[in-house]
């Protein structure tokens, strides 16, 4: 097993194709990280049989947060999971600091992942648990440094509970404790923040931003639009397997009130109200059902300033407005379509 | 060599890690009863009517290779072996063993040592326990020990290989267990040479002098045969191991 012999993965820096180039926050200072990025993917596919699973991804990020939106399904966990040498690609490479985890074992040192699945050594208390990942990290000290870590995520060192008892937000501390064992370059946070409850949310966050600001490379999954946005991340959205957006919050923000909305808006009069929505250009495709109208609209800031004095004029009552597309699902639908 | 943990260190944290995991009360019950099941039956030919002293060592002997070595100690050795590595795959945690800077032999030989370890005393004990109850005699106690003590061994590491080979490692193993060593292995002597089984009889053939199904080489042959099963078995595994895909 010499990895040292294997040839190097084949070089593809190729600007990622299709996406703009900027959404790689610049590296801090002049060292030898611009050449490398900390985390590369090129050109990835990755098929489960018929499933195409991730395809034809490809990103590069440095130091700092960034957020892999994306519904269920999306490709999230696989690509994770590729980055960490856990899965092969069908297609593409995938290098942390340069390096093919699948091959290069040493990599993997530089690695911290919390994986998405619920599971650890259910036995072990949480202590116990952090000083195996600290062992098999090769660390000296493992007792002191496993009862460091778990204090940065607000756990007792002193607990003799086994895991295997705890509430699933204490489960996820405990991975993330596990994940910042070895002091990573690189954190492959996997839905991290799923079961914690609000205050522990914030304070996860918070370490997060923290590690991002000390200029850790640091990834994290999630189907939460908000979640994202308190990261302050950039974002890479994804969706069917593709890279559907790439930004900021702001971008992407942006990106959904351009996208047209579709409203149902009940009222007494559908037919006069929708005539006139249409008559200003503020709607398209009415559609009169029974109790109400429903349109789409391009404009939802103009609609919305528009839509009371449309009612007063026309004396009509407006009983409800249910925007039928504010999910998230039916933004990344529009994305992909896009 | 790949990774840069110590291999001793980082194999004993696999084989703490993994012990305690294998050792859940269910499994430890049911494989105990196993063991239990194969000391009555002992019990019962033991204290029954006694032909000759020659025709009881035979029945004796018959009981040891037919129901313990056959039955009893292929059994719990698969569901430890395969559970080892198979129940973390499974569960999702081998990805805290995987994605380290280890060399995938110690995950291997640590989990192979676990398997071992759990599984002996619930094999070994009862088998010589049966011995002792089928009271013929001190030789067959002693053969009993030594050839299901080496089988164990040679068994874990076949299992624990099987266990990343397949996600039916199980439904495998017994398939193996009772088809191949059972029944085909009866049929014809290269079925006969793959079947871990005929060397631990052959263990007991050459302490006992009692003939057995499938025995025909010596002790010794059989003790390079268990040892060169463990190496490859657990080589294979390990090269298995780096190329799985982890979910
Ligand atoms: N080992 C596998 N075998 C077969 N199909 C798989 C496997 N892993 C993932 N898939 C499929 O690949 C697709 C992407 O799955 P993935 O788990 O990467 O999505 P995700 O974005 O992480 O979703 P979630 O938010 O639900 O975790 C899904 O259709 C999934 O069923
Ligand atoms: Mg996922």
């Amino acid at each position: 097993m010499a990895d040292s012999s294997l040839p190097p993965p084949p070089p593809p820096p190729a600007p990622p194709v299709g996406q703009p180039a900027d959404h790689v926050p610049p590296p801090p200072s002049a060292d030898s990280r611009i050449e490398t990025p900390l985390v590369g993917v090129y050109g990835v596919t990755k098929a489960f049989g018929d499933v195409v699973a991730v395809s034809d991804v490809s990103f590069t990020v440095g130091p700092g947060i960034t957020a892999l939106l994306g519904p269920n399904g999306a490709g999230k966990s696989t690509l994770f999971r590729m980055l960490c040498g856990l899965a092969a690609p069908s297609q593409g490479t995938v290098q942390i600091l340069g390096k093919d985890a699948r091959r290069d074992t040493a990599v993997r040192g530089r690695i911290g992942l919390v994986p998405q699945q619920d599971a650890l050594f259910d036995r072990l208390s949480a202590q116990a648990f952090v000083e195996v990942a600290a062992i098999t990290h090769g660390l000296d000290r493992p007792r002191e440094r496993a009862a460091e870590v778990l204090g940065v995520v607000d756990l007792d060192p002193g607990e003799r509970k086994p895991v295997g008892a705890y509430s699933k937000g204490m489960r996820q501390r405990v991975k993330l404790a596990a994940a910042l064992v070895n002091d990573p370059d690189v954190i492959i946070a996997d839905e991290p923040l799923n079961g914690l409850d609000p205050v522990q949310r914030k304070r996860m966050i918070a370490l997060f931003r923290e590690l991002g600001e000390s200029g850790k490379c640091v990834l994290v999954s999630s189907h939460v639009l908000d979640e994202v946005a308190r990261l302050g991340s950039d974002i890479l959205v994804i969706a069917q397997g593709r890279l559907a957006a790439t930004g900021n919050f702001h971008d992407l923000r942006a990106l959904m009130d351009d996208r047209p909305h579709r409203i149902h808006i009940a009222t007494n009069d559908p037919r006069a109200l929708g005539a006139e929505l249409l008559r200003r250009a503020i709607a398209d495709g009415v559609r009169v059902i029974e109790d109400g109208v429903e349109f789409d609209t391009t404009d939802i800031e103009a609609f919305g300033l528009a839509i009371a004095p449309v009612a007063r004029e026309l004396d009509v009552h407006l009983n409800g407005l249910v925007p039928l597309d504010d999910d998230l699902e039916s933004v990344f639908r529009y994305l992909v379509e896009r | 060599m790949a990774g840069s943990v110590g291999l001793v260190r980082s194999t004993v944290v696999v084989f703490r890690v993994l012990l305690g995991q294998l050792r859940s009360p269910a499994r430890l019950t049911g494989l105990g009863l196993l063991g239990v099941l194969s000391m009555v039956i002992s019990w019962s030919v033991g204290s029954g009517a006694d032909p000759s002293p020659v025709q009881h060592l035979d029945n004796a002997t018959g009981v040891i290779t037919l129901f313990t070595f056959t039955l009893v100690l292929p059994v719990i050795a698969l569901i430890f072996g395969v559970g080892a590595l198979g129940d973390a795959r499974d569960d999702g945690t081998l990805v805290y063993l995987w994605v380290r800077p280890l060399n995938q032999i110690s995950v291997v030989f640590g989990a192979w040592l676990a398997a071992t370890v759990i599984s002996l005393p619930l094999i070994v004990i009862p088998a010589a326990l049966s011995a002792l109850l089928l009271d013929a005699g001190s030789e067959l106690v002693m053969a009993t020990l030594v050839a299901s003590a080496l089988a164990v061994v040679a068994y874990s590491a076949v299992f624990v290989m099987l266990g990343i080979l397949s996600r039916f490692a199980v439904v495998l193993g017994l398939v193996y267990v009772l088809l191949w060593e059972g029944v085909v292995a009866s049929l014809g002597s290269i079925g006969a040479k793959m079947a871990l089984r005929g060397y631990a009889n052959s263990i007991v053939t050459s302490r006992t002098g009692v003939r057995t199904e499938l025995a025909n080489s010596a002790e010794s042959t059989s003790i390079i045969i268990f040892a060169i099963v463990t190496v490859v078995a657990l080589l294979l595994a390990a090269a298995r191991l780096a190329t799985l895909e982890v979910d």
